[in-house]
């Protein structure tokens, strides 16, 4: 027991030392040069892109384009966290495999099938949110937007696919190694949003005691997850999406059950997709409410009716982008097998 | 058996694929002015071929493909920017990077008039994607499966200080419809297009520069007789288009009499869509 605690206080004493050994240095009115990777997919505007590089808001022009794994050289003034009249100096295209994998998978998709349908496939696959404007703020309006930017369920799905697949071929330890591979090379594919570190470091941790088979608390993967992200950024405590993401766990691990026991009469297909938005609403929706002031009551019933295309999309959009990247046509051919659930889906946002 | 559960639902999706694209496509001619803001991209379907006249301001028009194409088809046959402005050539970007574009018609780009860094990118573009170029010139004629063009504006040799004013204008002709597209042409170059002999009486016309006052002029509007006039604006547009002279001179009593002409705004009902099926014409959703 005090090995245990000891280890906690050990962590928030890390978490502490962290976060003033990095808070930067710079105030108001300072002109500064940053160099950094991007770590984050810019969202793209009419006439500009925005990043957050350093804890900085920058919007650039639109072009040249900055991609997620580039590495660029910005200048500018500070003023409240944003950098005013930036200018783009260099950018650095990475030569990282994985980045660049993410950006043809990207280019794939788009090349393959029309808008808005591309977009939902690799917003559902890999979280990118480069996409129409119009598109984006209608998945917003329906409350469906955690769909596209990579989440937890994408880690969960990941995971379940490849031991799943690997099991069959290979010993159960080997499997388990190679899934937790999976997982890390999925965290950076999609890009280190909150929701996805998150999920995977809760994953791997689920994996690896399930290979001693110990059984571990749901509670104290979920504190542990926590405090580990904020060593390793403890900006994240003020990250909408870190904070958003632990919320709905928690709420679906204290209500799911309860909510999906209460709803036989739901068709089971869409009961599960009901009840996780109905359960993930109730810690969520006041957030978003005060954050944004956006709130759609309609929300968990949209969810209910789409959610279930949700597993098809992210495993034949998966298969078909990784084939495609090979033989494009095969991949084209699996892809518009998947057009009737995109159309489903988006048409269903349209008439909400 | 639950790989057996798997490959029915695959199937069912296989056959669902192939439902949705038979219902997507039909014999008629459809010339879409896409609803893209304040800005021109218009397409025109038949069957499997397309022709897309400019790309608006910006990536909208991929919603405008997305919603009229078929699903499989990733190829547009012939694209033609009229002229370089950005609310002409905004989306061309990404329309080339996400489709097959066969044909490009347009003004030579690398004259010194159109620079920009947006221009310098877009040529790059289709450069390095093996699209056959085209430049205009006057009594060209284009077919494109059973759709025909005849470039009336500019000649090879034209020159102008203003961008507008290289704006291709072309005919198009599909059995008896007859339909011309303007593009930002400036009062000038709108009766130079009048005198065209090959011009005759024409179905429809996009206004050209989104009815700017500074476009259609009355010579052409009466060499024409269109029976519907498209304007292609956006909503509360800081320039104020289309402008009250060029409504008050489409709604004339002699237009309106003579030629039982019909106005259309993309500001006012979205996507303006007409069909035809070479002999006839009418706008969706009447006939």
């Amino acid at each position: 027991m005090i090995y245990r605690c000891s280890i906690f206080l050990f962590l928030i004493f890390l978490i502490f030392l962290r976060f003033y050994s990095t808070r930067p240095i710079y105030k108001n009115g300072d002109f500064i040069r940053i160099t950094s990777k991007v770590y984050n997919e810019p969202i793209i505007y009419e006439r500009l892109q925005y990043l957050k590089i350093q804890g900085l808001k920058i919007y650039l022009p639109k072009y040249p384009a900055v991609n997620y794994g580039d590495t660029i050289f910005v200048e500018g003034k500070i003023n409240d966290k944003k950098l005013v009249s930036p200018k783009l100096i260099e950018i650095k295209e990475t030569k990282n495999f994985l980045y660049n994998f993410r950006q043809k998978l990207i280019d794939f998709y788009k090349a393959s099938l029309p808008e808005p349908f591309s977009s939902l496939v690799a917003g559902t696959v890999i979280g990118s949110k480069n996409m129409p404007e119009s598109f984006w703020d209608k998945l917003k309006d329906t409350g469906t937007a955690h769909v596209v930017v990579a989440s937890g369920t994408n880690v969960t799905l990941t995971a379940a696919f490849l031991i799943g697949v690997l099991t069959v071929f290979l010993k159960r330890r080997h499997a388990i190694l190679i899934t937790a591979l999976g997982i890390l090379g999925y965290v950076i594919i999609s890009g280190f949003d909150a929701p996805i570190v998150r999920a995977g470091i809760m994953g791997g941790i689920l994996l690896f005691s399930q290979e001693k088979g110990r059984v571990v608390s749901t509670w104290r993967i979920l504190i542990y997850s926590a405090l580990i992200m904020l060593i390793i950024k403890p900006v994240w405590i003020t990250d909408l999406g870190f904070i958003l993401s632990y919320v709905a766990t928690i709420s679906l691990i204290l209500f799911q059950k309860i909510i999906d026991l209460r709803l036989k009469l739901i068709p089971a297909v869409f009961r599960e997709g009901l009840s996780t938005s109905l359960a993930a609403q109730i810690g969520v929706a006041p957030i978003i409410f005060v954050t944004f002031g956006q709130f759609n009551i309609l929300s968990p019933i949209i969810n209910a009716l789409v959610l279930w295309t949700i597993p098809y999309i992210m495993v034949l959009g998966a298969v078909g982008g990784i084939v495609g990247l090979i033989v494009p046509v095969v991949g084209r051919l699996i892809l518009f097998t998947l057009f009737p659930l995109l159309w489903y889906f988006i048409n269903i946002l349209y008439i909400f | 058996m639950v790989f057996h559960k798997y490959f029915i639902y695959f199937l069912t999706l296989v056959a669902s694929a192939i439902w949705l694209s038979v219902f997507s496509v039909g014999a008629n001619l459809h010339v879409i002015a896409c609803d893209v803001g304040q800005g021109d991209a218009i397409l025109i379907q038949r069957i499997n071929t397309q022709i897309l006249i400019d790309s608006g301001p910006n990536d909208s028009v991929l919603n405008c493909l997305g919603k009229y194409m078929p699903f499989w088809d990733r190829t547009i046959e012939l694209a033609i920017l009229t002229h370089p402005d950005k609310d002409h050539s905004g989306g061309y970007l990404n329309v080339f990077k996400t489709y097959k574009i066969k044909n490009f018609l347009t003004n030579d780009l690398n004259n010194k008039l159109f620079s920009s860094q947006y221009i310098e990118l877009l040529r790059n573009e289709v450069g390095g994607r093996g699209t056959e170029v085209i430049y205009p010139d006057i009594g060209m004629g284009i077919r494109v499966s059973l759709i025909y063009l005849d470039i009336l504006h500019p000649s090879q040799d034209f020159q102008s200080s203003k961008t507008n004013n290289y704006s291709i204008v072309n005919i198009l002709k599909y059995g008896n419809f007859k339909a011309i597209f303007t593009g930002d042409i400036e009062d000038v170059v709108s009766d130079l297009v009048s005198t065209r002999p090959e011009l005759g009486e024409v179905n429809y016309i996009k206004v050209p520069h989104h009815g700017s006052k500074n476009g259609l002029s009355e010579k052409l509007l009466q060499a024409i007789k269109p029976k519907v006039a498209v304007i292609s604006v956006g909503r509360k547009n800081s320039y104020g288009h289309p402008h009250k002279e060029v409504l008050d001179l489409l709604r004339s009593s002699s237009a309106i009499e003579k030629y039982k002409l019909k106005i259309l705004r993309t500001d006012e009902i979205g996507d303006v869509e007409i069909i035809s099926d070479s002999q006839t014409f009418w706008t969706k959703n009447e006939k």
